[in-house]
């Protein structure tokens, strides 16, 4: 279609073509499976249920259950979950099932053990609250460690690069205003025909950051265009492959689905910095993106795509065959996709916390002194940690009473032989919890607190954080 | 003093050794090296006789049935073993990767569909010392 209307323009492309299919398929965790068992003998008020130990939820009746594709197995966590259950049940497989209840005189049964397949499912319906991101961000990680994000594995100082998105293939950036997509509006779902039926959860039309809602038969979908997956140490989810077909209504639709990747921008976004609105270091096109590299400051910066183009554009191939065969009609909108949506933050009603407003002043040493001089200053200062620092006031290194007790045991006398050098640090302007993941992630009791400059402005403890955080 | 471990062993049997990686102190070194698949054995043999601990690291394979071309793969290959090609699917080069040393595609494969292999020579492999 892009060729078409570059090479012929825009009213002979909207005389000659009808429809335009579009595709994408890639991670979406806002995705589950709605499904009802029917009922036991004795009957069951389900309260709690696992499929091959994955928790799924009970979100009403007695055995209706909804597997969220982000749920993980409590044996296999992080390597199985919500995503994989539906992609073992619409492969055909065979599932442990395990729910517990409470008990009630109309459904006196606590326990119920069972295997299923999907055919023996009453209902099994896919029913995705947020699909089809319009577009997404680019991830890099600009901190000294690697980071296990939804975004991917982002390698430190910006080592490389994530996306997400099918770009110029993407069913709602080929209908930006909405047009003809919205409640009813007959799509490809997961190898099946589906449903949209409303705006996606954070639903930001006015950002191009629409998504949607969908329903569709799970029992008729195929493995081929649903798949369970994991990032490593974030968690599961579920690729889905969508397309949806876009008739040519107007010669303003012929120009929309005209769009190129080179003329669809996004962020690239800081994702070490642990708060909401995350900066974004610059901006690209999805044609950069898909060349496999990005230039941010002189710097080429290699980019991996965590959706397959590949199954994108197949799946706009199959939805295009599918029509031209007669077994696909596409249908109009009951009520189009809003176009006013407006995308808020969580109201909080606690303060939170940052690393500055907690932290204490710290106690300092320099690298020449004799540990008999700081053992002695921890004793009157009443601290388990003491900072080195150099006569600037700049970070030098750390060192802890333990260490000073194992150095007096070992007979050492000079504090340069014992301390610390490669200290893990905080910022002042981080929230609290990120410090204090930082001290669980590494395994120590307090962080030195520094500016940019790498000057001392304090320390913040894991007893000052469980104080305040109470844990 | 160490030896010219390395040296003495190009020399001895007219191999080309190509050193990917090294570490080296006064006592000695860690080295990652890549031999002529006819030399294999031989220059194995040629190091450990010599003192040294040889290890083969294992090979990266990639279960097709499983890719179903991401990419998210591509950009954590400091080898450039991983490219995306003309029909938008992900290609591996064998001849690039250096095996389990390195790993870095491993953890970023949504489907688990990279992982490391033994190596044919498993004889070799296991006769560490």
């Amino acid at each position: 279609m892009k060729r078409l209307v570059e090479s012929s323009g825009v009213e002979v492309t909207f005389r000659e073509v009808d429809v335009v299919t579009t595709g994408t398929f890639g991670a979406m965790c806002s995705s589950g499976a709605i499904l009802n068992l029917g009922h036991s003998d004795p009957p069951i008020k389900i309260e709690k249920a696992w499929i091959n130990d994955v928790p799924i939820y009970h979100p009403g009746a007695a055995v209706d259950l909804y597997i969220g594709a982000t749920s993980m197995s409590e044996r296999q966590p992080f390597e199985y979950g919500g995503g994989h259950v539906i992609e073992d049940l619409v492969s055909g497989k065979e599932v442990d099932l395990k729910a517990t209840a409470y008990g009630t005189d109309c459904y006196p049964r606590t326990h119920v053990k069972t295997r299923l397949t999907k055919d023996d499912l009453n209902q099994f319906y896919l029913l995705n609250f947020r699909n089809c991101y319009q577009r997404y961000n680019c991830a890099v990680n600009g901190s000294d460690e690697t980071l296990y994000t939804y975004m991917g594995k982002l390698l430190p100082r910006l080592r490389n690069a994530t996306f997400s998105g099918a770009g110029e293939l993407n069913p709602l950036m080929n209908d930006p205003d909405y047009e003809t997509i919205g409640i009813g509006t007959r799509i490809f779902l997961g190898g099946t025909q589906g449903y949209v039926i409303g705006e996606g959860t954070q639903h930001d039309p006015q950002n191009r950051f629409g998504t949607i809602m969908v329903r569709g038969d799970a029992k008729q979908m195929s493995p081929d265009f649903l798949r369970g997956a994991s990032f490593t140490r974030y968690g599961t989810t579920l690729y889905v492959g969508l397309g949806i077909p876009i008739p040519i209504l107007n010669e303003g639709l012929v120009k929309k689905t005209a769009i190129r990747d080179e003329e669809i921008f996004t962020n690239v976004v800081d994702y070490s910095v642990p708060r909401k609105d995350r900066p974004a270091l610059a901006k690209v096109s999805y044609k950069e993106l898909n060349s496999g590299a990005i230039t941010i400051n002189d710097r080429r910066i290699k980019v991996s795509s965590l959706s397959s183009l590949k199954t994108a554009r197949k799946i706009a191939g199959t939805l295009k065959s599918w029509i031209t065969q007669g077994e696909f009609f596409l249908t109009g909108p009951v009520e189009r996709l809003p176009v006013g949506s407006v995308f808020k933050p969580m109201r909080q009603t606690a303060e939170t916390l940052f690393v500055a407003s907690v932290m204490q002043t710290a106690v300092t040493c320099y690298a020449n002194e004799e540990i008999r001089a700081i053992a002695e200053r921890i004793v009157t200062r009443s601290v388990n940690h003491i900072i080195v620092v150099d006569d600037g006031d700049k970070l030098d290194g750390i060192v802890t009473s333990w260490d000073i007790t194992r150095a007096m045991a070992e007979g050492k006398t000079a504090l340069a032989e014992i301390m610390t050098r490669r200290v893990v640090t905080a910022k002042p302007d981080e929230p609290l919890e990120a410090a204090s993941r930082r001290m669980a992630q590494h395994n120590i009791s307090a962080l030195p607190v520094i500016d940019a400059k790498r000057k001392v402005l304090g320390i913040v403890t894991a007893e000052d954080v469980s104080k305040l955080l109470g844990r | 003093m160490a030896k010219p471990t390395t040296a003495e062993i190009i020399l001895e049997h007219k191999v080309p050794i190509n050193i990917i990686t090294a570490q080296v102190t006064s006592k000695g070194g860690d080295y990652l090296v890549d031999i002529p698949d006819e030399a294999l054995e031989t220059v194995v043999n040629a190091f450990r006789k010599k003192g040294a601990t040889v290890t083969l690291p294992k090979l990266i394979e990639i279960d097709k049935e499983k890719c179903f071309s991401c990419g998210a793969c591509v950009s954590l290959c400091p080898v450039e073993a991983i490219t995306v090609v003309e029909d938008k699917s992900v290609d591996f080069d064998k001849e690039k990767c250096v095996g389990s040393t390195c790993s870095a595609c491993v953890e970023a494969c949504p489907v688990g569909a990279i992982k490391s292999v033994k190596q044919n020579n498993s004889e070799l492999a296991n006769n560490t010392h």
